[in-house]
């Protein structure tokens, strides 16, 4: 009996010599960091959820929440800062209204918002971009960082768009852009604002990176000429005419993508129309259009015409029958008499971010300030445009002529404040250069980063 | 009882009589205590007799007793001494001190103490004090009874969350609630309900089950349960079977009860009159082109809303009634002992629609193998069936009928259900739609103990919890907010806990003062959870409920998770002669749930002791009689919630249909607990033989390295741009006081009183960046108390025009506040406006014997608390937001005309006049409630003799019977169960009050 003592308590012993490693559990629902970035096929998948949170809400409330940038969120913004009397504002969120009054806080929540997903976009990417030695197969990986530069580029063009001061073409551009961030997540970083020149040059870097990696043709996701024509609004945007024109040329010219035959044709398709160079996916199931919530009624999905059209734009145009002034539909319910716009009538249409008709305007308006033909005479591109609309021909251009055609054919697509900063034209009153046209650091994010400076006209 | 019984017991009597008239004789004598000091007012009687007397102030006494009978005496503080009647005619005694109370054994976790020599803070509760309490859960029988421990339900839901607060809130983000330990096994405490509204994850134990309960407050008691013991640890005792005759008890209970308290709300005539003065005040009807008149017949259905007047208030309550159950055995022989039990409890609440229903079974064994060897088995299983209702802020939970208009019936003529009413008619959801959710929990506990030794045992115990739950939800058709065609949700969730536990303990004297005992064990504790749901649309008809019968699968989801725990302890126990006591002990716990740097924490305590009565000069006192210091120091930590907090991940996504990897969780490898450091300073005294006895207790808390996620710069690119970080402290502090005292003590009648007090003051010392985190109306700021409210300051009615005014609270420019009034509450600052927690808790509880009578209650009180009536902007607007029908006093102290001096302002329909979020729906939740009282009589042991029985009681009892308070809602301890967070307490909202039970009910036992 005793034996049979000495026994249990040798058993009792080696129960009691339990194995620490029983303590490194691993989650069900999740994969660890070093587990996600162990495979080509799971960097891609990294890269695919920059997608999704560019156009992501959240809508199932599942951590962490976005706000969907590209959904809509920024093109909002940037019309309703730019435009005065062609809309109107009838939505109850405060952060649009004090945008459209021209009027923002340092915490306004669209600054914040637009801010914090951008760097949400850019983490992604940039572990996408640490981790290419996975790939084995180089034209996967090119394909791969491709569209990882894309993305870069876009969101950082974006950004020192809203929180910078215009790039000014005849140099000097020492005005503080955004932290330029190339690396990926890492809790303790720290960075102070780069300039604009700075971000500038990544942006082009990267999209020019992107051009040369990207195929000619990538299904939904970014190829070549997406990347080419994102290139030739950037080059627009800072004053490189030659630049911007010989990109949207190529696309023209290349990229197989050409106008629809109507206008309507190019707006709220189910999947993308020939039009569209890059668009977001939206479906029933994911993402959200954000351009579908602010302007369309409650019966198409929307608030309830929280933007509406005036009569101040209507008057641009320059005849009744142009297919783009009539592009509209009367406003029912909350919205009852209010002019609201066709453009976002789909509340689960992809949301177009470029399409052809801005690159036939870029080369136009470059085509014209250069005095040169490159693909098309201005005249006569201009002409085609407005043609597919059954708007009259024009006997002769001038750049005012064409700008305000920007106006028309681009409206509520994010152009307005962006295109009357590069051509110093006043706001409201507020000339093109004023504190207020340009979004505040948000409080939150100078909270969190003592190093960032604030914007002039804010505190 | 045969009739040859009875009559030898007749025989027996009168022989007795005989003989005692032949030998009856005086004695005399003299009655000293232990140290020879004579005693007054020693107790005296003839055994069997009521014939007695005292001792007199010289312990000298005298009394006419025969032969053959025994004398006993009795005293406080001192063992019965019983003396047979000889032929002498002196018969002196000397009384011994009766130690019983102090040599109460104290559960202390991997081992048990007496309480004499105990240097921590432990609160025990018997058995004795929690039956016959008519609540569900066992928790809700402790209130009241330990200093320092304050227990809330969250309101009236018989299925509702408790909340159990020792010493004060210690967390900000991870648990706020003490360990949970049954007879040395983890239980799990997890909430698993399916909805936010808390529940009970306790509600399986059987009260009749427990034996006691020991609560470890102080850090040095919780430290041998280390990373989870900063919150306190309550060890839960079942009973076992004795050595002995069978023992076989029925308990059996039947009661009614009914909301603790109703509110007055408008009756039809002064809806009417209010509105009419409102619209008259607006104008807003009319600007819309509508009338009162018309707006209220919209209401009516088919019939008159003059001929109406609905009381919603009678439909959302109903009468509860409760039966209860429970069957145990007990014995056992010299090697095998045995507790088996049954119970079952039907319970309807006062909520219309809630109901409880729990079967438990019980069989608790113990069996001796040889000398060495003895082994045992625990094991319960329990079903609980719960008929819940929705959250405190859905439309269609009973209690926000109280919103609808009186005007308005709550059936048409043809006794259909009206669905016309203001908001949606709850008794549609009532009929048409049920929630049933089935616990069943399986408790079980294996072990052995060696005895390797005579000084030295092996105890090893395997633990099992094993709790399940199955929801079944169904909305018909014609429920309320019911889009397709009926809908179900059929969800089922499994969570288990496998527990070992091994230690050995060597007790050793050396010489014949110094007593050592070691304590050195281990535990592994594993935790898994499962969980599938699945929700199914549109059904044929609504006797269709279950999934298989569903048009469409509209959602549906699955998850599994797990945790580990790894630990070392040792514990040392020394004492010298008995006087001078020491302890201290360590554990070291690893937890998978810390970070990878931190993945062991070490969580050392220490105490002393001295009794200071066993010293000579004092010994001989009799005035105070036992006198104990205590001080005590330890570290305890708190677990992370977050099952994998620590580790960066990446979850599923997807974009355009193809599979993304998002970055959903920043990593933090140095991720740990929480940690509390606590001292306790502590003076155990007894006056007059302990016949007054009491506690007096210091503690100050300070717990460190808070769990808070902390914002990090965007540009760091993280997920949701925080982190899971160690960040931020507080501290509780306070003073507990106990009392009991003896009052009367002799062989016919007992009365004995309890008094505790506590004083807690909690301080937020240090915040991430020292920034405030608000969270709606409560925040958390540096030098306040957790969870503060935080709100604009009302300031009342402007007697000139009936304007509501609010105090501007603006910072003037040296740095004071601008308390003038606005009466535009935008304009007002939200200033730190009160605290959820109380400052001080209170118990009392009384106990009377006499002869076959017994009598005892306890009162519970807190003050310094506040509560905050969420719902008070609808039922206290005046009609500005929304027609809910208001509560009286809006009606009977209305501004009306200038001059009108009132704290209410002038009624306007649909216009803000007072309404906005402020102090004015602030209230101080002080109160003294009569928790429970119970009067029993139970039969004489000679009548139980002839019955054959050693027990019969009936008694009669009653929960909630009164209540004190100035609050005007329904329950000062009552809150809103949709919105219940570590961060978002002390609102009540449409919140039910607690049942007032009345309990007739019968204990048997042979």
């Amino acid at each position: 009996m005793k034996y049979m003592r000495n026994i249990i308590v040798l058993l009792v012993f080696a129960g009691f010599v339990s194995c620490e490693n029983e303590l490194d559990l691993e989650p069900q629902q999740s994969i660890s960091i070093g587990l996600a970035t162990d495979t080509p096929e799971n960097i891609n998948a990294i890269l695919l959820a920059a997608y999704d949170i560019g156009r992501n809400t959240s809508p199932d409330n599942v951590l962490p929440l976005y706000n969907g940038n590209y959904s809509g969120e920024i093109s909002v913004a940037v019309d309703l800062l730019g435009n005065t009397d062609q809309v109107s504002w009838n939505g109850t969120f405060s952060n649009l209204r004090d945008l459209f009054n021209k009027a923002m806080i340092n915490d306004n929540l669209s600054a914040l918002n637009i801010y914090a997903d951008s760097y949400s976009i850019i983490g992604h990417v940039n572990t996408v971009l640490a981790n290419l030695d996975k790939f084995e197969d180089a034209s996967e990986g090119n394909r791969v960082e491709g569209e990882a530069k894309f993305l870069r580029g876009l969101v950082y063009f974006d950004m020192v768009r809203l929180y910078g001061q215009q790039y000014n073409a005849a140099g000097n551009n020492t005005q503080l852009g955004v932290p330029i961030v190339l690396l990926p997540p890492d809790v303790s970083r720290a960075v102070p604002r780069d300039t604009v020149e700075d971000v500038y040059d990544q942006v082009i870097s990267d999209l020019t990176d992107a051009a040369a990696l990207l195929p000619e043709s990538n299904g939904d996701r970014a190829d070549r000429y997406a990347a080419l024509a994102v290139l030739a609004r950037v080059y627009l945007q800072q004053g490189n005419f030659a630049g911007a024109r010989d990109a949207a040329n190529e696309v023209l010219q290349s990229s197989g993508h050409a106008l629809t035959t109507t206008y309507a044709e190019a707006f709220d398709t189910d999947g993308n129309s020939n039009e569209t160079i890059f668009s977001w996916v939206v479906t029933v199931q994911e993402g959200s259009n954000n351009y579908n919530v602010y302007y369309a009624t409650q019966a198409l999905g929307g608030r309830g015409g929280d933007i509406a059209i005036t009569q101040a734009y209507l008057d641009k145009f320059d005849s009744p029958s142009d297919e783009r002034r009539n592009f509209t539909y009367l406003g029912e319910g909350v919205s009852e008499g209010f002019i609201l716009t066709s453009k976002f009538r789909r509340q689960f249409a992809n949301v177009s971010h470029i399409r052809i008709g801005e690159m036939h305007l870029i080369r136009a308006e470059c085509n014209f300030r250069l005095g040169t033909s490159i693909g098309l005479a201005p005249l006569a591109e201009i002409n085609a445009l407005r043609g597919r609309s059954s708007a009259p021909a024009l006997g002769a251009l001038t750049l005012d002529l064409i700008l305000n055609e920007r106006e028309l054919e681009l409206a509520f697509e994010g152009f307005t404040l962006h295109d009357y900063k590069r051509t110093e034209r006043a706001i409201g009153g507020l000339p093109f250069n004023d504190n207020a046209l340009v979004f505040p650091i948000p409080q939150s994010a100078r909270d969190r980063n003592p190093l960032l400076e604030q914007n002039p006209g804010y505190n | 009882m045969n009739v040859n019984k009875l009559f030898g017991a007749l025989i027996a009597v009168c022989c007795t009589l005989v003989f005692t008239q032949a030998q009856e004789k005086t004695i005399t004598g003299n009655v000293v205590d232990q140290a020879g000091i004579p005693l007054p007012g020693v107790n005296i009687v003839i055994q069997g007799t009521t014939t007695g007397t005292q001792t007199d102030f010289d312990g000298n006494y005298s009394i006419i007793a025969s032969e053959g009978q025994t004398l006993l005496f009795t005293y406080i503080g001192q063992k019965t001494e019983s003396r047979l009647v000889d032929t002498s005619s002196i018969i002196n005694v000397q009384m011994q001190q009766d130690a019983e109370a102090l040599d109460e054994v104290i559960v202390v976790g991997f081992g048990t103490q007496i309480k004499r020599k105990v240097t921590d803070n432990i609160a025990k509760i018997e058995s004795e004090q929690i039956g016959g309490i008519a609540t569900p859960s066992f928790q809700g029988a402790l209130i009241g009874k330990a200093p320092g421990v304050q227990i809330t339900q969250t309101n009236g839901k018989l299925d509702g969350g408790l909340n159990i607060v020792i010493r004060g809130l210690s967390s900000v983000t991870a648990s706020q609630q003490p360990l949970f330990v049954i007879d040395g096994i983890e239980m799990n405490n997890n909430d698993i309900s399916s909805t936010t509204a808390p529940t009970n994850p306790l509600l399986a134990l059987n009260p009749n089950d427990i034996a006691s309960i020991d609560i470890l407050k102080d850090a040095s008691a919780a430290a041998i349960f280390g990373a989870k013991g900063t919150n306190g640890v309550v060890l839960i005792t079942t009973k076992r079977g004795a050595q002995g005759k069978s023992t076989v008890s029925l308990d059996m209970s039947t009661s009614y009860g009914q909301p603790s308290n109703k509110r007055d709300w408008l009756n039809s005539a002064d809806y009417i009159t209010l509105l009419e003065e409102a619209e008259a005040n607006s104008g807003f009807l009319a600007s819309i082109g509508l009338t009162v008149d018309g707006l209220l017949q919209g209401f009516a259905g088919d019939q008159d809303f003059r001929d109406v007047n609905t009381d919603w208030q009678d439909f959302a309550f109903q009468d509860s009634y409760i039966q209860d159950v429970n069957i145990s055995v007990s014995g056992g022989n010299e090697k095998t002992q045995s507790f088996i039990s049954g119970a079952y409890t039907n319970n309807e609440g006062i909520v219309r629609g809630n109901a409880l229903q729990r079967y438990t079974v019980r069989a608790n064994i113990d069996h001796k193998v040889n000398d060495w060897l003895s082994l045992g088995l625990n094991s319960s299983y329990a079903s609980t069936i719960i008929d819940r209702i929705a959250n405190d802020n859905a439309f269609v939970t009973p209690m926000q009928a109280i919103a609808q208009i009186p005007t308005s019936p709550a059936f048409l003529s043809d006794g259909e259900i009206n669905t016309n009413t203001l908001y949606a008619n709850f008794l549609l959801q009532d009929k048409f739609s049920f929630r049933e959710t089935k616990r069943r929990r399986l408790l079980g506990k294996v072990f052995a103990e060696i005895k390797l030794h005579e000084k030295l045992r092996w105890q090893t115990e395997l633990g099992y919890d094993y709790l399940n739950q199955t929801v079944d939800r169904n909305t018909g058709r014609l429920a309320p907010f019911q889009s397709t065609n009926g809908q179900t949700f059929a969800a089922d969730n499994g969570a288990e806990i496998i527990s070992t536990n091994n230690y050995i303990t060597f007790d050793t004297t050396l010489g014949e003062a110094s007593n050592f005992s070691f304590v050195l064990g281990n535990n592994y504790t594993r935790f898994k959870n499962r969980t599938t749901s699945v929700t199914g649309d549109g059904f044929p008809t609504d006797d269709f409920r279950s999934i298989a019968s569903a048009a469409l699968i509209s959602a549906g989801d699955g998850t599994f998770t797990n945790w580990a725990q790894l630990s070392y302890f040792a514990r040392a126990t020394y004492d010298y002669r008995g006087k001078y006591l020491f302890k201290a002990s360590i554990r070291r716990d690893g937890s998978s749930r810390f970070g990878s740097e931190n993945r062991y924490g070490y969580f050392p305590a220490a105490s002393a002791g001295w009794i200071i009565s066993e010293e000579s000069f004092l010994s001989g006192s009799s005035t105070l009689s036992y006198l104990k210091l205590r001080g005590s120091w330890g570290i305890n930590g708190n677990t992370p919630i977050a099952n994998f907090g620590s580790l960066g991940l990446f979850g599923g996504a997807s974009y355009n249909g193809e599979s993304a990897l998002e970055f959903t969780q920043g990593e933090n490898p140095d991720l740990k607990w929480e940690e509390t450091e606590q001292i306790n300073f502590g003076i155990d005294f007894g006056f007059l033989n302990n016949r007054i006895s009491g506690e007096i207790d210091y503690y100050k808390k300070n717990t460190e390295d808070l769990l808070f996620n902390t914002r990090v710069p965007f540009e760091a690119s993280l997920p949701s741009h925080v982190v899971l970080q160690n960040v931020g402290s507080l501290e509780n502090e306070g003073f507990e006081f106990s009392l009991n005292t003896t009052n009367i003590q002799n062989p016919y009648m007992t009365w004995k009183t309890n008094f505790n007090i506590a004083i807690n003051k909690n301080k937020i010392t240090n915040l991430p960046n020292g920034e405030d985190l608000i969270t709606v109306r409560n925040i958390l700021r540096e030098g306040e108390p957790i969870n503060s409210f935080f709100l604009i300051e009302y300031a009342g009615v402007d007697p000139a025009n009936g304007d509501a005014l609010y105090v501007l609270n603006t910072e003037n420019p040296d740095g004071t506040l601008n308390k003038n009034a606005t009466n535009d509450p935008t304009e007002a600052e939200r200033i730190v406006a009160g605290n959820p927690n109380p400052d001080v808790i209170a118990g009392f509880s009384s106990n009377f014997n006499f002869k076959g009578i017994d009598f005892s209650f306890t009162f519970q009180g807190q003050w310094g608390g506040q509560r905050y009536n969420e719902a008070g902007k609808f039922q206290e607007s005046g009609l500005g937001n929304g027609l809910d029908n208001q509560d009286q006093v809006i009606f009977d102290r209305r501004w009306q005309n200038p001059g009108d001096i009132t704290d209410v302002p002038q009624a306007r329909l649909f216009v803000n006049n007072g309404h906005s979020e402020s102090t004015r729906y602030l209230q101080d939740a002080d109160f003294i409630r009569l928790r429970n009282v119970a009067l029993g009589y139970s039969l004489p042991q000679n009548v139980l003799d002839r019955l054959g029985m050693s027990r019969v009681r009936v008694y009669v009892s009653g929960l909630n019977l009164l209540t004190f308070t100035d609050y005007r809602g329904y329950d000062p301890e009552s809150s809103d169960d949709s919105a219940i967070s570590n961060t978002n307490s002390g609102t009540t909202f449409y919140s039910a009050p607690q049942a007032r039970v009345y309990t007739l009910g019968l204990n048997l036992a042979f």
